[in-house]
């Protein structure tokens, strides 16, 4: 029993599993002089889900466009603190950001495929980071489809257009174009809340996969996903991190009454 | 403990529905324990035909309360303290369902017995009072959501199992002194048997409380007073 332990944990180390992905400290957020986020602190462990929760303007989708650096598309929205990704601040000036993006990938709450053909919308995202020839490209794009589940539903129509899928085969789609650029991390913002049940099955199905190979950060209203998906779970509240445990601490035992309150349905 | 209510107010509506439930149970099975034990000491006819008449309303209050549990965790996906107070219900209306058939079981014995023999009923009508009194005591827990109280009773069933065990040792000393009274001791020890049984539910009962409450468990070994575990009369 221990034996097993000491090896798994030996096994991490080496893989660099025991290093958070991601540290933030003392992190604050402004959209223009309203401070949205409240000196955060908190780590996303390698390979593991980290759900995030709160009500509507908790901060939590502004977090998640902090880690990389989504708000740079907006005027007006700064950020102070540290948010340390592969020893380097992500937020400091001078970091390489469309780099960054392609290692921190994201997937929104409605899929949204370019209006090409599935098979380009994989291969232009990989196309500005790496040279692959023809065949290599090919390679990629069938081992990503097959990754999320897509491959047998669309392998005899690569040219037609991605926007002619179904709402759950774009969500897909999206979530295999971000994993083809080889990233890190994963960052997923209410990916399921425009998808039937069913869909939303199989993306979940499609996280619990891709943790073994990548680190994800998940934003969602829904409790139960989180409670299915998460490893650990962080609860905001008004732009504070109120809380974050393991998800069966969370969900079955909470330490903050704000905490309890939200997630058994007593906000008012 | 969190005292807002919830903003789906019929949710909260269940949730009480649930507690009125159990409350019921909890005042019914604690009439059938009293009148059982007062069939036994004092011979009370009427109380031992009460305590069985009482067993299909608990039985059909333990039905409705499962129904409603298995509802709320259906429809509304608990989670937190509703997830364990829901668990908990469950567990405690299945305890205080066997306390009633236990309080029964003792109630039919009572008319059975003949007391002719100059047995003692000290130590039983000890072990009965003790018996009530924690039971009471776990069911106004149940009620006020007390962490304290439900480790109280965890705590105090311990005196019961010790006067379990005296009490098995006086009646085999009847039986060993006259065998006419062999009849009526082997009734009286399946009393005090039941009334042992009793405590055990009962410290469920304050096992589950606290739980819900606290989202902590108790120990699985509840510390044992000066009667270690291999002198007990059974083998467990």
């Amino acid at each position: 029993m221990s034996g097993t332990a000491v090896s798994e944990r030996a096994v991490a180390e080496k893989a660099g599993l025991d290093k958070p992905a991601i540290s933030v400290r003392n992190l604050d957020f402004y959209y223009g002089e309203n401070k949205a986020l409240r000196n955060i602190s908190m780590e996303f462990p390698t390979r593991k889900v980290t759900g995030m929760i709160g009500p509507s303007g908790c901060g939590k989708s502004t977090l998640l466009r902090v880690l990389n650096r989504m708000y740079d598309l907006y005027p007006g929205q700064r950020a102070t603190g540290e948010v340390m990704f592969d020893g380097r601040n992500v937020i400091a000036p001078g970091m390489d950001v469309n780099r960054l993006r392609a290692r921190v990938g994201m997937v929104f709450q409605k899929p949204t495929p370019f209006p090409m053909s599935i098979y380009d919308n994989i291969a232009f995202g990989v196309k500005l980071h790496e040279k692959l020839s023809r065949s290599e490209m090919d390679g990629r794009v069938e081992d990503v489809l097959r990754r999320v589940a897509l491959w047998g539903e669309v392998r005899d129509r690569l040219r037609a257009s991605a926007t002619a899928l179904s709402g759950g085969q774009q969500q897909r789609l999206c979530i295999a174009r971000t994993i083809a650029t080889r990233p890190e991390v994963v960052l997923l913002d209410e990916p399921t809340s425009a998808l039937d049940p069913v869909s939303t099955a199989r993306i979940e199905e499609l996280l619990d996969e891709l943790k073994k190979e990548f680190t994800i950060a998940i934003v969602t209203h829904n409790m139960q996903q989180a409670a299915r998906c998460a490893d650990q779970v962080a609860f905001f509240y008004l732009g504070e991190l109120i809380e974050m445990d393991s998800t069966d601490r969370i969900f079955t035992a909470p330490r903050e009454t704000r905490t309890q309150d939200y997630i058994t349905g007593r906000f008012g | 403990m969190t005292e807002a209510t919830h903003t789906v107010k019929s949710y909260e509506q269940e949730l009480e529905r649930l507690r009125g439930m159990m409350a019921r149970m909890g005042g019914l099975v604690e009439r059938q324990t009293a009148q059982a034990v007062k069939a036994v000491v004092e011979g009370d006819e009427e109380a031992a035909i009460e305590a069985p008449d009482l067993d299909p309303e608990v039985d059909e209050l333990e039905r409705e309360a499962e129904a409603l549990a298995i509802r709320i965790l259906a429809l509304r996906s608990p989670m937190a303290i509703d997830l364990r107070e829901i668990v908990a219900a469950l567990k405690i209306t299945g305890d205080l369902e066997r306390i009633g058939d236990y309080a029964a079981s003792i109630a039919r014995r009572a008319l059975k017995l003949d007391m002719d023999g100059g047995i003692s009923l000290i130590g039983l009508r000890s072990m009965g009072r003790l018996v009530q009194d924690n039971l009471r005591r776990a069911i106004d827990a149940l009620a006020a959501r007390d962490r304290d109280q439900a480790v109280a009773v965890w705590q105090a069933d311990t005196a019961v199992d010790e006067l379990y065990t005296a009490m098995f040792r006086e009646l085999m000393t009847y039986m060993m002194e006259d065998p006419r009274n062999i009849g009526s001791c082997i009734h009286l020890l399946f009393v005090a048997k039941n009334l042992e049984r009793i405590g055990d539910h009962t410290t469920n009962i304050a096992e589950r409380i606290y739980y819900a409450v606290t989202g902590e468990m108790l120990p699985s070994v509840r510390p044992r007073g000066g009667l270690g575990h291999s002198s007990s009369p059974d083998a467990r």
